[in-house]
């Protein structure tokens, strides 16, 4: 260091260029916080995500900075600004995608936002109380990637899931919703995932999703029906009454099955069409190949006889009633109902036993022989159609086909094409006759006659009743004194009884009582024999050989 | 007290930077110890200017991370939020309560800007030789010096916070890295100020070049 300056003086030139501009270790430390910072910035950007856009029309619970894109229950992006676009009728949720996720953002990924639900098929997105609304999000199959998204209004019924959609056309959607269950052996195996209108607007689409693995259940033959609510039928076979379940109850439902009469095909690919019936009666239903139709004319009437009113032969189910008429006949000036029916021949050939299997082939294959047999049935025999009561109760009316022996004789005009089947009157008839008759016989009786000869005997009865008071009256005057004077005896008998147990106390239990004194020499007597006892039993102890050898001396005592 | 006065080192006495006491130097190349309190005697503290130079700009950068990143991360009720000190001061104004959140702002944002910024400006006028103000300029210094002892407030709000408010599992705050950024900007911006050696402020052109060393 140079001689401190005086003020004023000029300063004098070194000769050496003084040493500056040394560089101190103190600016590792600068160049440290550097390289912590940029290290730290060179993170941030590493690990930032793509940025999405998702439009959606409501941004219900949805706020920048807290909302959460959830996948699997994993954040995978938070939501960075909320903001109105396309002239404020939609909102634009801006989102950063964690960067691990950014393979996900394909074209068709969905987003929707998760909001607590309480409907009655179930609860869903409890979780969302406590956290706040989230956009949950489905992966897309796309390999094309996209970062512009229209975020759906509704959550997928069936996010994540694995399994099968497929689309079932039906006339209405009945009580059948989104999320509706589909039931397979009343196992709830999938739901509706939407139900739209055809283009036409003459049906209704509904789309099924069906979970793995029970997607392999529906197979090309399945068939499906609506299984919503309670199905109470009350036809000439009585009340039936058909449910799926409870919740099928409330909200509808949907059951599939295989027909038993299909063989199962492959498992139906992907989006198949089947068709949705009303019933499972209905699905089920083999399709009657062989359906002929008939012409039944009554001459009574038809009260009672709905179309789908069964036709029974012999009691089996043949067929059904297609239309309730009536029959103009201008000629004879007569109007009589006209029924017209449908008869499945193959109900009644596939009952026949197994020996006669290659008849009953013989029967379906050819209807020449199939019409001479029911042609001799009817001309010879005497087959006829009649209206049956199926329900006294409810008045329904089914048609029944039986042999009538002593019917007129008819020819069965094979013809037409709606060949017409010979009627016998009902039993109805009949039925009310008998009924009448049984009315009159009671209206005959003599209700009065009987009446006052009733009244009669009850009089007589009444006398009978008096006489009996007085009789009892007197027994009491007459009887009692006596029976007063036996319990006064009786009470005497007791006192002398009385005082003879006294005595017998006192001899018994007073110390000097005989009694007493035996008991007490007993007593003393066997003290005496359990000390002996005792004392053998001691002895036993110590030596036990003194049993065989008897007592030695120096056994002591 | 006048501008004009002599200063120690014109005087060609020295002043110890301990007790103060003003002493004559042992040799003018090597002053020696205070013959007070002990401590070893410098004319002007070594490399001052480079050491509280190297030292801000450290904490110039450390201020941005401090900011840019968060210093509390709470999870309440399964939602997780994390806030920056701006975010804080934000949060405080939007709610009503506009008086914290300009303590806030001042404590945490200003006053260590202001801090680097003061240090700057006088380090600034040492190196060209010409302080202006040498009275405000020296108030300044005291006052840099002073506030920095109150400058960790944040931290130590952030440790209580963390410390206190953990109701597993409803509700729980974490520090987050913000905060190690905040504390190396008040620790590096007081270290700035004690490297500073505020005579250097009193000497004149002529001088500084003679003690240069």
């Amino acid at each position: 260091m140079a001689e401190p300056p005086r003020s004023g003086e000029i300063p004098q030139a070194t000769a050496v260029r003084p040493k500056r501009g040394r560089i101190s270790v103190i600016w590792i430390i600068p160049i440290l916080a550097a390289l912590v910072a940029i290290g730290i910035a060179v993170q941030r950007i590493l690990s930032v995500g793509p940025t999405i856009i998702i439009v959606f029309t409501a941004a219900e619970g949805i706020e920048a900075g807290k909302t959460f894109i959830r996948y699997k229950d994993v954040n995978i992006g938070q939501v960075t600004a909320v903001r109105l676009t396309n002239e404020y009728k939609q909102v634009e949720v801006t989102a950063r995608i964690e960067k691990h996720a950014a393979g996900l953002m394909v074209q068709d990924a969905k987003f929707w936002v998760v909001r607590p639900q309480i409907s009655l098929t179930g609860v869903s997105g409890l979780s969302t109380l406590l956290s706040g609304n989230y956009i949950g999000f489905e992966p897309g199959a796309s390999e094309q990637s996209a970062n512009i998204f229209i975020g759906l209004d509704v959550a997928p019924v069936v996010a994540g899931q694995a399994g099968r959609e497929f689309i079932l056309n039906s006339g209405d959607v009945g009580s059948l919703s989104i999320g509706s269950p589909i039931y397979y052996r009343r196992l709830p195996v999938g739901q509706v995932t939407a139900t739209d209108l055809q283009p036409d607007g003459k049906a209704v689409q509904i789309r099924v999703f069906v979970r793995a693995p029970y997607d392999k259940y529906v197979v090309t033959g399945t068939r499906f029906w609506n299984a919503s609510g309670i199905d109470v039928s009350v036809g000439a076979d009585g009340i039936n009454v058909r449910t799926e379940s409870v919740v099928a109850i409330l909200v509808g439902g949907i059951s599939f099955d295989v027909p038993p009469f299909m063989t199962p095909g492959e498992a139906a690919p992907e989006d198949t069409v089947f068709t949705l019936y009303d019933d499972r009666v209905a699905a089920m239903k083999a399709p009657d190949p062989l359906a002929k139709h008939y012409v039944l004319k009554f001459n009574e009437s038809v009260r009672g006889l709905a179309v789908g009113a069964p036709v029974t032969f012999l009691g089996l189910p043949a067929g059904e009633v297609t239309k309730v008429g009536l029959a103009f006949d201008v000629v004879k000036g007569d109007i009589r109902p006209r029924v017209e029916a449908v008869f499945y021949p193959e109900r009644v050939i596939e009952l026949a036993s197994a020996k006669e299997a290659a008849l009953a082939e013989a029967f379906r294959q050819d209807e020449q022989k199939r019409r001479a047999f029911i042609r001799r049935m009817v001309e010879e025999r005497g087959l006829r159609a009649q209206l049956k009561s199926g329900s006294l109760i409810t008045g329904q009316l089914y048609v029944g086909i039986d042999y009538h022996p002593n019917a007129p004789k008819v020819k069965l005009d094979f013809s037409q094409e709606s060949p017409e089947f010979p009627t016998v009157p009902s039993d109805l008839a009949d039925l009310e006759a008998k009924v009448g008759g049984i009315v009159d016989k009671i209206d005959r009786m003599p209700l009065e006659a009987i009446g006052n000869d009733l009244k009669k005997n009850l009089e007589s009865l009444d006398q009978t009743l008096t006489s009996a008071t007085k009789l009892i009256t007197n027994a009491d005057e007459q009887v009692l004194p006596g029976l007063k004077a036996s319990i006064e005896d009786l009470r005497r008998t007791l006192g002398a009884v009385e005082r003879a147990m006294n005595n017998a106390d006192a001899s018994l239990l007073q110390s000097s009582a005989p009694a007493q004194q035996d008991l007490r020499n007993a007593l003393q007597e066997f003290t005496r024999a359990a000390r002996s006892l005792r004392i053998l039993m001691d002895e036993l102890e110590r030596q036990p050989s003194s049993v065989i050898r008897g007592k030695t001396d120096t056994g002591g005592k | 007290m006048s501008a004009d006065a002599l200063s120690a080192a014109e005087a060609g006495l020295v002043s110890c930077t301990t007790c103060h006491l003003l002493s004559r130097p042992a040799e003018t190349a090597n002053p020696g110890y205070c013959p007070r309190c002990g401590a070893g005697l410098v004319w002007r503290r070594r490399h001052s200017i480079q050491y509280t130079w190297a030292l801000i700009i450290a904490a110039t950068i450390f201020y941005i991370p401090a900011n840019a990143l968060p210093v509390l991360t709470t999870t309440a009720l399964g939602s997780t939020e994390s806030d920056t000190i701006i975010g804080g001061v934000i949060f405080l104004y939007t709610s009503g309560s506009w008086p914290l959140a300009l303590i806030v702002l001042v404590a945490s944002v200003m006053i260590p800007l202001g801090k680097l910024i003061a240090l700057a400006y006088l380090l600034i006028q040492v190196q060209r030789r010409q302080v202006r103000n040498r009275h405000d300029s020296a108030r300044m210094y005291r006052v840099v010096e002073f506030i920095g002892r109150w400058s960790m407030l944040d931290v130590f709000v952030d440790a209580f916070v963390v410390a206190l408010v953990q109701l597993q599992p409803l509700m729980s705050v974490e520090p987050g890295p913000g905060v190690v950024f905040f504390m190396g900007v008040v620790v590096l911006t007081m270290l700035a100020a004690q490297t500073f050696d505020p005579r250097l402020l009193w000497d004149t052109p002529l001088e500084r070049q003679a003690l240069d060393g």
